[in-house]
């Protein structure tokens, strides 16, 4: 099968096509063109026990990459990545959950970009997968507005529904997902079908949405759950449609208990608009809005506490001021003069204080020349005082005390850090904590009645691990980070040795090859081998290769085909790096004269730095290729045939 | 002078006249559901708890404190520490077998680091040879109330990526700030719970950022 492709080697059109295989391969020089082809179409072929499908299914929604050859056989199902797996499981666990929640397709379908949204910010990790499945789905029903609430999700899927929350805000917030707030008429309707009105299910509807506007209006409803309000306004409703339903009826549908319910009810018949006759209610709308019920009741006890406050209390509290005013000021200035002494640079401190005392005094002469009626003035403040209802003496006066305190403490420590500062202690209370002998005594006979189980539990592990010790059992090795965090290395080869630093990976690599190797000499035969390594490790090194190439021309024959099929020799090769050189250059059949070939030379560089391009674009990023290096390395040192294409990293 | 906290010493020096005699302001018969100016809502702030660490830099034998002393508690099996407790000021402190002490309940900075002190001095009584290193605040809580209602469901959409509110989870608005760098739990009648904060300044700057804000979402 030709087709109108050239060869990128050798630049003949003799191309063969091989469908059954999903490869390209050109028939003058050899080299394979392309592997895993796709192809739209389907061929059987006969096999010993009847006809099957040539080559394997590629599903639409996979991302490529990973095929089966080689592994495909021992893996289950057909070979797909564990992304792909994770995306399959969490479709059919969203589309279970959805049916659950009678959603249809549409919601499944955007509950999973969710789901795939929060995969490709690695937000599942740590959290249990039903929880990201359960928040992907609520995060589309809130977005959509469907009448479905955390808690039923949470019902349906078996978790804690503040669990839930917690997911679910994490999410749409790392999503960005600005999702509307709750709006408790949603909700009206389904909780209406469930409380049988039959015919009149309709209008009860209708009137309890009525009543839920008007306490949204009156800010009922905020920081209040919708359930709740919902209730409020069908029980309502129920009733002037002339339905027996009670409380306990509701309670049982909307699922909040009776006294939340009762509160809702109340807090709307504090409202203007229930005192309107049902009738009035539904034609008339008040316009004032009022104010929140818990703003309400903060005030009602705002007030309470003036009215507690008699006057023979407020002469009390008047001087505990004057008190507390008076022993601040002399402490202010205290410390005032104390930093006096100390740093001549709190100047300012001292002329502030002047003019806030001359300042003070202007004001308070002002005052008094603008009411010539001082016996009538003062007690007047005095009211005032009480009736603003002003911050209470404890958070007047407390602070600044307290952070002249701070400051000086904050100063002491610095001087003698790690001493105990023993000022304002007071060595008799504390002794008081302390028992004497006997109590001690008494106390710990007390202490190991009560946690004997937990001392013997306690004994018994600890002989365990004596035991263990003796037998020379290994201690529990503690579980690993999952990953190590190694800085940025400026070169491949500083990378390559940090890696090995972290671990020995096989003891099939010659390490101390692998060092030279790392160290950069300029022999052929390091050259060679890190062109082998070039197809299946970082960008960092395929930089290197290129800058080699001009010395060295079987290198750069090589490349390309490395590089397009990832068929790179593994790299445990690196082991023996002086057999590997003959074979390489056998290994590349193309006989054509040495100045012609300097001519491909400059092509293939730049198809090569092409292609190098084109796979950048590809593959996620260089550091990932890194890590695949670091695996390679780790599966691969066992393998001893080179058919692996074990290198399905890409 | 006595009632100017951190923020108040930067105001214009007019004001500080007004600000260092409290009853000058006191505005005059307002109406229960006027907002306060944010000067006056930062003297409406009350520190609620302190919660400050310490280390004593030697290893404890938490069951012999616990034995010699009288307001402990060391329940191994359920908590790997001694809760002790103090009258004065009243704060309570967990113990560790490392010599950290977590001091919590306090209701001020004065009293954390008091509280912490004591705690430390009667591990001392009790011979062991302990430092006060890294005294540290870790964090302080605080309420304020700004007396008028806030429009949650708004603040909510318009603030979207600081805040969340979940009236089925919590019926009060959570916003982190970023910076000062704290949590604000924000509630309709008005009054906001300040946590996070590692100083009393934070707080103040805090509310310093959000009054405007909630004011613009003020209802009525």
């Amino acid at each position: 099968m030709s087709s109108g492709v050239k060869c990128r080697n050798c630049g003949s059109t003799d191309i063969e096509e091989d469908n059954a295989r999903g490869d390209r391969v050109c028939t003058n020089c050899g080299s394979v063109l392309e592997d895993s082809l796709i192809v739209s179409e389907i061929q059987f072929e006969e096999v010993g026990h009847g006809s099957s499908a040539i080559g394997q299914f590629v599903s639409a929604e996979s991302s490529g990459g990973a095929t089966n050859y080689g592994y495909g056989k021992f893996q289950v199902g057909s070979g797909t990545e564990s992304r792909e797996v994770t995306l399959k499981k969490a479709k059919r666990e969203i589309t279970h959950l959805c049916q659950q929640l009678q959603l249809t397709q549409h919601y499944i379908d955007t509950a999973l970009n969710f789901f795939k949204m929060a995969l490709m910010r690695h937000l599942t990790r740590g959290r249990k997968s039903t929880h990201i499945y359960a928040a992907c789905v609520y995060i589309t029903c809130r977005t959509e507005g469907t009448s479905h609430l955390l808690i039923d999700i949470s019902d349906v899927q078996q978790i804690c529904s503040y669990e839930l929350g917690r997911t679910y805000l994490k999410l749409s917030n790392a999503l960005c997902i600005n999702i509307p707030s709750v709006d408790p008429c949603l909700y009206i309707m389904r909780f209406a079908n469930k409380l049988q009105f039959g015919a009149k299910a309709h209008e009860v509807s209708m009137t309890a949405l009525r009543i839920v506007q008007r306490m949204k209006k009156d800010s009922i409803h905020s920081g209040r759950r919708p359930t709740g309000l919902c209730g409020a306004a069908l029980l309502i409703a129920a009733r002037m449609h002339e339905f027996n339903r009670t409380i306990v009826d509701i309670v049982r549908i909307v699922k909040i208990h009776e006294s939340t319910l009762r509160k809702r009810l109340t807090e709307f018949a504090d409202t203007p608009s229930s005192a309107l006759t049902l009738d009035e209610f539904m034609s008339v709308d008040l316009e004032a809005e009022q104010d929140p019920p818990a703003f309400k009741a903060a005030r009602k006890k705002d007030r309470e506490r003036i009215k507690e406050i008699g006057e023979s209390e407020l002469t009390e509290l008047q001087k505990e001021i004057d008190l507390q005013l008076e022993q601040d000021l002399k402490r202010a200035q205290k410390s005032a003069l104390k930093r006096l002494t100390f740093g001549k640079d709190d100047f300012e401190e001292e002329e502030t204080a002047e003019f806030i005392e001359k300042s003070n005094l202007e004001a308070i002469e002002e005052c008094l020349a603008d009411n010539p009626d001082l016996s009538e003035a003062a007690p007047k403040t005095k009211k005032l005082v009480i009736e603003g209802l002003k911050p209470d003496i404890e958070s007047m006066c407390q602070p600044t005390a307290s952070e002249l305190q701070e400051l000086e403490k904050a100063q002491s420590q610095k001087d003698d850090i790690g001493e105990l500062s023993l000022e304002g202690l007071d060595d008799e209370e504390i002794n008081n904590y302390i028992l004497t002998h006997e109590e001690a005594e008494r106390k710990n006979i007390m202490w190991k009645a009560l946690n004997a189980e937990y001392l013997k539990e306690m004994k018994e592990k600890e002989e365990r691990l004596a035991k263990e010790r003796e037998e020379g059992k290994p201690e529990k090795k503690k579980r690993k980070s999952r990953k190590k965090i190694i800085g940025p290395s400026t070169t491949a080869g500083e990378a390559i040795e940090k890696m090995l630093q972290e671990k020995k990976i096989s003891t099939k690599i010659n390490y101390d090859i692998l060092k030279t190797l790392t160290e950069g000499g300029a022999s052929s035969s390091n050259n060679a081998s890190s062109s082998d390594n070039a197809p299946t490790s970082s960008g960092i090194i395929k930089q290197e290769v290129k800058d080699i190439k001009p010395k060295v021309d079987v290198i750069i024959e090589s490349g390309p085909i490395h590089t397009k099929h990832g068929r790179g020799k593994p790299s445990y090769s690196i082991g023996g790096p002086s057999a590997k050189i003959p074979k390489l250059e056998m290994g590349l059949p193309v006989g054509e004269p040495e100045p012609k070939e300097d001519a491909v030379v400059v092509e293939n560089d730049d198809i090569e730095d092409d292609d190098a391009v084109a796979e950048d674009e590809v593959e996620p990023e260089p550091e990932k290729e890194y890590s695949s290096l670091k695996d390679m390395l780790n599966d691969g040192n066992d393998d001893d045939d080179y058919y692996g294409y074990d290198e399905d990293n890409y | 002078m006595d009632t100017t906290t951190d923020s108040i010493q930067q105001l214009p020096q007019q004001n500080v006249a007004v600000k260092n005699n409290p009853h000058a302001s006191l505005l005059p018969q307002q109406p229960a559901s006027a907002p306060i100016e944010t000067n006056e809502a930062q003297h409406d702030v009350k520190l609620q708890n302190v919660v400050a660490t310490v280390s004593l830099a030697c290893e404890l034998n938490l069951q012999d404190i616990n034995n010699r002393t009288r307001n402990s508690e060391y329940t191994p099996s359920r908590f790997h520490g001694v809760v002790m407790r103090m009258r004065d000021p009243r704060c309570t402190a967990l113990i560790f077998r490392t010599g950290k002490i977590i001091c919590t309940g306090a209701r001020n900075e004065s009293e954390a680091s008091l509280g912490t002190r004591k705690f430390a001095r009667i591990i001392q009584k009790l011979g062991y040879p302990i430092k006060f290193t890294d005294f540290r605040l870790q964090n302080i809580v605080a309420t304020v109330d700004l007396r008028f209602p806030i429009r949650l469901e708004n603040l909510n959409q318009i603030h979207g990526q600081f805040s969340s509110y979940e009236p089925e989870l919590f019926p009060g608005l959570i916003y982190r700030m970023v910076k000062p760098r704290m949590v604000l739990l924000i509630f309709v009648n008005g009054k906001i719970v300040f946590t996070g904060a590692k100083a009393r300044k934070d707080i103040l700057e805090c509310l310093d950022a959000i009054y405007p804000i909630l004011l613009s979402f003020r209802k009525n």
